[in-house]
């Protein structure tokens, strides 16, 4: 995969443990993420990967769960920050894209308002600076930014167009990392396969690393550079996506493997995984 | 504007401006009894005839319309923010917060609200004017009619909470207060709505009934609530029409707030 | 019997006395329409009857029941007002009033065959005094401590004498409904023209003609005309009127005014008005001297001149023109004329005058300002009237004082209140200014209203349970209440209350105001129907009743 010149500063270490109550979710799992690269995070529903995601945006209920170790993010130490300072990361310098576009966008109020708020957050300035930085954002995930468009509810919208909304409102700041967290799974096949081919073009064009989180081996093949598979609560194996599907070293991984349909191969089009699936 | 709001706006400013130019427009007032006309049909002198005792009815819905339409909306305001604001943020906040105003709405509902009426009235002198006694009411039902609907709203702000679009939001970088006001207000929004409209009748009747306990408004001071105590029992509907101009006028009134309301909401 | 406030319709025993012995003219009358009628007659009771036994009747609807099938020693009539010889041919009062001899009439049996005879009077007797079946008809007996004594002298004679004077002792025993002392069937074996024959609870009542009943007319027909009578148990007037209104119905003893006036204009041949009742309504000023409120206040109401005043400013004539629609008379005192014996006839209705009112105010120290009134230091002359929420007639004839009352510069606050906190502040708290209650007369005797006008009782409402007579006047009334309880002598007796009346007039503590007519509707298939003012206003003559097939 392309974009590797930034490759060797590290941009986030994390070496955390997340207890639930009494139940560990995430136990001492090491993750790196480099500057502009894509890291795949794949496991199934439940082996914790949204609480990975959850744990460094700092946005884990403090009261219900227990989280020990340490996340370095650029130059601090993310769980030593405090609320104000992790406010002022969030959005930032770390954006979050989640599952369900229509349910993550604010079904009451308009586009428009949201993208303002989510501007507002993290700068001040005129509303003409705030309108310059929405039409731009809207412009690099390819949506109109006429008032027409913007003044439409998330339910006026296609699934497509509330995610590169969201999508435009995660990049909107410029971030270093972008989390994706199954950003794509509730997507029809072409639709997913539009916005994966928008998370690459944005990694290119702003060396922004994305984690992106999902529980579909194959559809993270296209776009990571390395995947880290996350089983029960530990990362079992990470390395470059090449190693993974070539020589699957943990049981695991390779039961993954097993799941997918024969045809694909390491680097394939996660259309083509569908089409295969439709064949059988 | 749609045909549905212009009548609505008229119907809503030819009953608030007759109600302000009552004096004007029923200059003898509305306890004057003309005890030699009870019960009359409508004439020229009584537009909608007479009541019981001969007062004139239209002058009563004048008067009463006044009264009526300033405070019971007033107090569904009230109720309103309270719900919006007690259920809203304690679902909001979540935890114990929530426990503890579910706790509290619980105890308001279980509470014998006839028996805290009475105990009501019974610390209010006897010698209250009307228009204090009909005030006293209405900010009581403000103050005792939120709780329902803070549960309701209660459940719908934690379930808020939790939902993809304030984790979306905190991911932002939005918290506290923005957030609430945000996101989790506006969402509140239809069951707010909901809430105010059904409140308005409600209190309206309410506080007709809670004439029994000597609150409410006081003879010979009329409210909607008092002239629609007039057709309790009324086994001729078709032979006295006219007696059912306040429940005409009640409901025109609260469809032409919801249409308008309504619709300005779509439109914003 | 007592004075009780009418809200809560449950009426203590109502007085229902005999039936007629013979009504001549009627008997004519009847003559052809009952030769082959009988029928059956419906009507509603208006609560379930809490009782079979006549002697625990506390309810109106157990009163009817024994109204129609206990049979009595004597009954007052309730056409006449006057006392009758029923199961009793004869009967005598002692000088002291201590004791009443009784001579029945021989060879009559209960409804189940058993024989009548003095055993059961003194059966009855025992059972009505015992304590233990706290028989709230034998309350009107009790005058002092010790045992009632029944000497039976013969089958057909008996006497009772009672520990201490008893007033009124004979017209008391229209309410004895005489029980079996040997009947296995106890209280469901009668001597009344009618007899239990179903019940089905919270539906009807089914009383059968009494096989045995010992009346004959006067063309020697037994009695009663009439095979049964269905009583339907209906709490809703409006469900009670819609069914006369369509015939399922033969009568509706009493009425508002409101029902009779909407039934007389489409069909008048059935709305019978028989003139004004028992029933008044009244205002009073609390002159408790603990009472909560202002001191200035307590003067106004403690003043006869003021209290005349605001019961001369009261049109008492629109009261029942506008609230009775006519059907209510205004009030001369406490007693109604429809009370024949004991109305003192010197008595007339206050004449309403506003003008009148406000010199008698004036002269009182009292002055206009700007159409207010005030006293003579200044003080507004505010007051509110309470009464019972739920009451539109009461609601209106306040509505109508407070206009009255605003012509002479008085305002007046209405206050209506739910019944139980009405009676807390009359009776625990007398925080009230003035009360606006009607009160239900159930008997037509002064000795029945002793709790209301003597100063030590409870019911003396306007200034309970004092300790001695505040007032001379108040010391008055007990004297004559006493003198006339104490005699057995009529003249007397309404010598000494006809004194009580003017005095009430004269001071007003009590402002009557109206009496409302008794007003009742008997379909046109009821033959011999003569509705009353007492109760029971439609059926008192049952016995002589008879419906046509419609």
């Amino acid at each position: 995969m392309a974009f590797k010149n930034s490759q060797e500063k590290t941009l986030l270490s994390a070496h955390i443990s997340v207890r639930y109550a009494d139940k560990p979710v995430l136990r001492a799992v090491q993750l790196k993420i480099q500057c502009g690269e894509v890291l795949g995070l794949v496991g199934q529903s439940g082996s914790g990967k949204s609480t990975l995601a959850m744990a460094i945006l700092g946005l884990l209920e403090k009261k219900r769960t227990h989280t020990e170790g340490n996340i370095r993010f650029q130059d601090s130490e993310l769980l030593q920050l405090s609320e104000r300072e992790l406010r002022a990361l969030r959005g930032r310098a770390i954006a979050l894209v989640l599952q369900s576009p229509l349910s993550s966008l604010n079904p009451a109020l308009k586009i428009r308002t949201q993208l303002k708020e989510a501007w507002r957050a993290h700068a001040s300035g005129t509303s003409e600076e705030c309108m310059t930085a929405i039409r731009a954002c809207m412009a690099s995930v390819s949506l109109p930014s006429d008032d027409e468009f913007l003044r439409k509810y998330p339910s006026q919208m296609s699934v497509g167009q509330a995610q590169r909304v969201l999508i435009a409102m995660a990049v909107m700041h410029r971030p270093a990392l972008l989390i994706a967290d199954e950003a794509t799974s509730a997507l029809d096949v072409i639709t997913q396969s539009e916005i994966l081919a928008l998370f690459r073009h944005l990694n290119r064009s702003t060396g922004m690393a994305i984690l992106y989180i999902s529980h579909d081996l194959a559809s993270v093949a296209g776009i990571c550079d390395r995947i880290a598979i996350l089983h029960q609560g530990e990362i079992v194996e990470c390395g470059t996506t090449e190693q993974i599907f070539t020589n699957p070293g943990h049981n695991y991984t390779q039961r993954l493997m097993a799941a997918i349909p024969r045809v694909l191969s390491a680097g394939a089009n996660p259309q083509r995984k569908s089409e295969a699936a439709a064949a059988r | 504007m749609s045909l549905g709001r212009k009548l609505a706006c008229a119907a809503l400013v030819l009953v608030m401006s007759a109600s302000a130019a009552a004096n004007w427009l029923a200059p003898a007032g509305y306890s004057k009894q003309y005890r030699e006309a009870t019960n009359a049909p409508p004439s020229h002198t009584h537009w909608l005839g007479t009541d019981e005792i001969g007062r004139d009815r239209f002058a009563r819905v004048l008067y009463g319309t006044r009264i009526s339409l300033l405070l019971a909306p007033a107090a569904a305001l009230l109720s309103t923010l309270m719900a919006a604001f007690f259920g809203g943020l304690a679902g909001y906040l979540g935890g114990a917060w929530a426990r503890t105003a579910m706790a509290v709405t619980d105890l308001f509902l279980s509470l014998p609200w006839l028996f805290l009426l009475i105990a009501a009235r019974a610390l209010m002198p006897l010698n209250v004017s009307p228009l204090i006694s009909v005030l006293v009411t209405f900010l009581l039902l403000g103050l005792l009619g939120w709780t329902t609907a803070a549960r309701v709203l209660c459940t719908t702000a934690a379930s808020l909470r939790t939902s993809d679009f304030v984790r979306q939001a905190r991911a932002a970088g939005l918290t506290g207060q923005r957030l609430f006001w945000m996101h989790v207000v506006p969402n509140l929004k239809p069951v707010l709505y909901a809430q105010f409209w059904i409140s308005i009748p409600v209190f309206i009747l309410s506080e007709a009934n809670l004439g029994i306990l000597g609150l409410g408004v006081a003879e010979p001071m009329p409210s909607w609530g008092s002239l629609l105590k007039e057709l309790e029992g009324l086994v001729s509907v078709g032979e006295e029409p006219w007696k059912f101009a306040p429940l005409i006028l009640l409901a025109v009134v609260v469809t032409s707030f919801q249409l308008l309301l309504s619709k300005q909401e779509e439109a914003a | 019997m007592k004075r009780k406030e009418r809200q809560s319709e449950m009426m203590v025993a109502p007085c229902w006395k005999a039936i007629a012995a013979a009504i001549i003219c009627l008997g004519s009358l009847l003559g052809c329409a009952t030769a082959q009628a009988s029928g059956e007659l419906k009507f509603c009771l208006r609560t379930e009857p809490k009782t079979f036994n006549p002697l625990k009747v506390e309810d109106e609807a157990s009163g009817t029941i024994r109204y129609l099938t206990g049979g009595v020693l004597v009954r007052v009539n309730r056409q006449s007002q006057e006392l009758e010889p029923e199961l009793a041919q004869t009967w005598k009062l002692s000088k002291d009033g201590r004791q009443i001899s009784f001579h029945l009439r021989s060879g009559l049996s209960f409804s189940d065959g058993t024989t009548f005879s003095a055993e059961d009077v003194a059966y009855t007797v025992q059972q009505l005094m015992d304590p233990a079946l706290h028989s709230p008809t034998g309350d009107a007996f009790r005058s002092g401590t010790g045992n009632v004594e029944t000497k039976i002298l013969s089958p057909t004679q008996i006497s009772i004498r009672f520990p201490a004077p008893v007033a009124g002792l004979d017209r008391l025993f229209d309410q004895v409904a005489i029980l079996s002392g040997h009947s296995p069937k106890k209280e469901m074996a009668v001597l009344g023209p009618f007899m239990v024959a179903d019940y089905k609870a919270g539906s009807t009542v089914l009383l059968k003609r009494n096989p045995n009943y010992w009346k004959s007319d006067e063309q020697g027909r037994k009695l009663p005309y009439l095979d049964s009578i269905r009583l339907d148990i209906q709490p809703n007037r409006d469900v009670e009127m819609l069914r006369f209104k369509r015939g399922e119905l033969d009568l509706i003893n009493s009425l508002d005014s409101e029902y009779f006036d909407k039934l007389a204009t489409t069909s008048p041949q059935l709305v019978h008005d028989a003139g004004a009742s028992l029933d008044s309504e009244q205002l009073w000023f609390n002159e408790v001297a603990k009472s909560p409120i202002p001191k200035y206040k307590k003067a106004w109401f403690h003043s006869a001149n003021f209290r005349r005043a605001i019961s001369e400013a009261i049109n008492r004539e629109d009261l029942s023109r506008v609230v009775f629609h006519g059907h209510a008379q205004p009030a001369a005192g406490p007693f109604s004329p429809a009370n024949k014996f004991w109305f003192n006839a010197k008595l007339k209705p206050q004449t309403y005058s506003p003008d009148g009112a406000l010199k008698a105010l004036q002269s009182d120290g009292f002055r206009m300002e700007n159409g207010t009134l005030k006293d003579k230091d200044g003080n507004e002359v505010v007051f509110s009237i309470i009464t019972n929420a739920g009451n539109k007639y009461r609601e209106r004839m306040a509505v109508l004082i407070q206009e009255d009352l605003q012509k002479i510069g008085i305002h007046v606050n209405v206050v209506t209140l739910d019944f139980p906190s009405l009676i807390e502040r009359m009776t625990q708290s007398f925080d009230y200014e003035a009360i606006l209650l009607g009160l239900t007369n159930v008997d037509l005797d002064p000795n029945g209203e002793m709790n209301v006008w003597l100063s030590s009782s409870e019911n003396h409402q306007w200034n309970p349970q004092q300790k001695t007579p505040e007032t001379s006047w108040e010391a008055e009334i007990d004297r004559q209440m006493r003198a006339q309880a104490s005699s057995s002598d009529l003249k007397k007796r309404k010598e000494a209350f006809d004194r009580v009346q003017e005095i009430v007039v004269d001071q007003e503590p009590f402002i009557f105001l109206i009496n409302k007519n008794a007003l009742s509707a008997v379909s046109t298939s009821v033959h011999g129907a003569a509705p009353v003012i007492l109760s029971p206003q439609t059926f008192w003559n049952a016995e002589r009743l008879a419906v046509s097939a419609k």
